[in-house]
Formats: structure tokens, C-alpha cells, sequence
């Protein structure tokens, strides 16, 4: 069970090295962050297999709630930035 | 019983894990804004939602499992909003959708 | 100064959601012995849920539930509580912030006391932590210049 949860955690690691590449090249600023909150989402669900991994599930899932919570309100407030004019 | 919970997991975990792939290719290879946000929107979300309930079936019945729980009716409902939020500032920035024929942007 | 949102999704959201972030921020700050957490985390997530409010209701909205003189007094109620509790333990006859000492007030044995004496400071620290945290948001995101002014400035731009 160990390795089938070491496996998923290694392809989301891929998968957050190909979402870096529309982070990086993406023209413009509103791709970026469409990109980032895409990378916030992904690293909630490492944090959660490396619970697991290593036994202890509980401190894990506090952590992983905080990020989700930070991910969002720091979309909302960038949207809002960026929605003014100069 | 506990076998049962434990392939039905591993069904949600691996289900979980495609919607990703694909809402990560369809990040790369669309042609404009508004069309990478639905996929980054819509299929990042359902993947989320899967993942987390397949480990909440891997614990059983118990305070883990609740508050995973949370964490996915949370996430379920705060992505398409901040999706939401990031398209009405493109709109109101000027860009413009793309039509069929035009260059990638 | 903040505007409001004029985005009925962003802003129903928002007042959903905000009374489980603070109840969330409670059990982190009580429950900092056992799982990662403490005054500064609970802090910081109640600062957070408070800047969400600004962002998606305005200053104007904002005025009336969190004035500039709570956040003053929330500020030095925190620092009030941490030293108070310090002095305590001097004035009983042990080190300063030794909290074996409250045991006399309390009525309980030491070790009981000890743990009493840890979730006080955590409470003191969580409401200094979220006082700060809202009022430098407040003061970066507009600038330095106060609203009262802005609206001033605004009216003397539209005359001329």
C-alpha cells in the first residue's frame, strides 16, 4: 500500500513540473496566476500522501486545510489587484 | 469489509489521478485564457473532490475521515468561485475570447 | 481605499465562509499542545478571514464592524494578558512566567496549572497576532493615505 501512495505522489510531481512550464512562458500575467492556483491545489494532495507515508495522518490534515484556505483568499485578493485600472 | 473500502479507494485515488493528467494537458495545449480556466477549473476540482473522498474511504469511519471530509466540501465550493473572480478580471481588463482561425495566444 | 465588489457569487461566498474560518482559527489557538498550531497560526487565520471581509465588502461596510480604536484595544489586550499573567506568577513568589505558582489561585496541582497557564498566553498572543495582521493589510492596500482624505480628494477632482 506504501508503494502504491509513493507512485501517486511521484506522478503529481511530474504533473506540477509540466503545469510550471505555463507559469513560466505564459504571455502575460493572468495565465500565471490561473497556473499557480493550479500548483496550490496539486500540493494539497502531496501533503495529504505524505501523511500517509509516514503514519501520522492528524497533523497533516490541519496543515492541508490551512493551505486550501490561504490558496483561496490569495486568488480572490489577487483578482481584485488586478481588476483595477491605473 | 475492509478489503471492499480498500479497492473502492484505490478506484477514487487512480480516477483522481486521470482528471489530473488531463486537466494538466489541457492547461499546455489550449489556444487562449478563457479555455485553459475550464480546464484548470472544472477538472481540477472534480479531481480533488475524488482524491480526498478516496482517502477518506481508506481510514473507516472515524474523526479523520470527517474532517477529510470538510477539506473536500470546502475545496468543492471556494475553486470555481476563485475561477469565477480570476475571468471577471480578464474581462474587465479587455481580452478578448478566442474565435476559431485565429493564432494561439 | 477598498470599493466593494459588485459580484453577488464572490460576495455570498464570502459571508459563508467567514464564520467557519473563525471557528477553525479557535480550534487551531486551543488545540496548539497536540497537532501544529498555536497562537500565531490561530492568529494569522483569523487576521486572514478579517482581510477576506475587506476585500469583498469595502472599507465603508468594514468601518462599522471593526473601527480603528477595537483594533488598538484588541492589540494592547493581548500584550495585557501574556505579561499580566507573568506578573502574576512574580507576585505569588516564583520566577516571572512560572506558571507553577497559580496553582494557589487556581486550586489545582502543578502540572494542571502549568497547562492553564500556556493556553492563557496562547489566547493573549492570538488577539494581539490578528489585530496586527488586519491593520497592516488595511494600512499597505491603501496606501498610507487615509479614506476620509481620499473622499475629499476624489470630491476636489470631480469639481475641477
Amino acid at each position: 500500500m506504501n508503494i502504491f501512495f509513493v507512485a501517486v505522489g511521484m506522478g503529481l510531481c511530474a504533473l506540477v513540473f509540466l503545469v510550471l512550464y505555463r507559469a513560466i512562458f505564459g504571455p502575460g500575467v493572468f495565465n500565471r496566476i490561473a497556473a499557480i492556483s493550479a500548483v496550490g491545489t496539486k500540493t494539497l494532495i502531496i501533503l495529504l500522501i505524505i501523511g500517509y507515508v509516514y503514519n501520522r495522518v492528524e497533523m497533516f490534515i490541519d496543515i492541508s486545510m490551512v493551505y486550501a484556505l490561504l490558496n483561496f483568499i490569495g486568488c480572490i485578493a489577487a483578482a481584485k489587484y488586478l481588476e483595477m485600472e491605473r | 469489509m475492509t478489503y471492499i473500502l480498500v479497492g473502492l479507494a484505490i478506484i477514487c485515488i487512480l480516477g483522481g489521478l486521470f482528471f489530473f493528467t488531463t486537466a494538466t494537458i489541457g492547461l499546455l495545449r489550449f489556444p487562449d485564457f478563457f479555455t485553459r480556466l475550464h480546464a484548470t477549473g472544472k477538472g481540477d476540482t472534480l479531481a480533488v473532490f475524488l482524491c480526498l473522498i478516496g482517502f477518506a474511504l481508506y481510514e473507516g469511519f472515524s474523526l479523520t475521515a470527517l474532517k477529510i471530509v470538510v477539506i473536500a466540501v470546502f475545496m468543492f465550493l471556494a475553486q470555481p468561485t476563485a475561477t469565477h473572480a480570476i475571468s471577471r478580471a480578464g474581462i474587465r481588463r479587455g481580452l478578448k475570447p478566442w474565435v476559431k482561425g485565429e493564432e494561439r495566444r | 481605499m477598498i470599493g466593494k465588489s459588485d459580484d453577488i457569487i464572490i460576495k455570498t461566498i464570502a459571508r459563508i465562509f467567514v464564520p467557519f474560518l473563525q471557528l477553525y482559527a479557535l480550534y487551531v489557538i486551543m488545540h496548539g499542545h497536540y497537532s501544529p498550531g498555536g497562537g500565531f497560526q490561530g492568529g494569522v487565520i483569523l487576521g486572514a478571514s478579517m482581510a477576506l471581509l475587506l476585500i469583498t465588502h469595502g472599507y465603508d461596510e468594514l468601518k462599522r464592524r471593526l473601527p480603528e480604536g477595537a483594533l488598538i484595544f484588541l492589540g494592547s489586550l493581548g500584550v495585557l494578558i501574556y505579561a499580566g499573567i507573568g506578573l502574576i506568577c512574580l507576585l505569588l513568589g516564583g520566577n516571572y512566567l512560572d506558571y507553577s505558582q497559580l496553582s494557589v489561585i487556581l486550586g489545582v496541582d502543578a502540572p494542571h496549572a502549568r497547562s492553564l497557564g500556556i493556553l492563557g498566553v496562547e489566547l493573549g498572543v492570538g488577539f494581539t497576532v490578528m489585530a496586527i495582521m488586519y491593520s497592516i493589510f488595511f494600512d499597505i492596500s491603501t496606501g498610507g493615505i487615509l479614506p476620509e482624505d481620499q473622499r475629499r480628494e476624489d470630491r476636489a477632482e470631480g469639481e475641477r
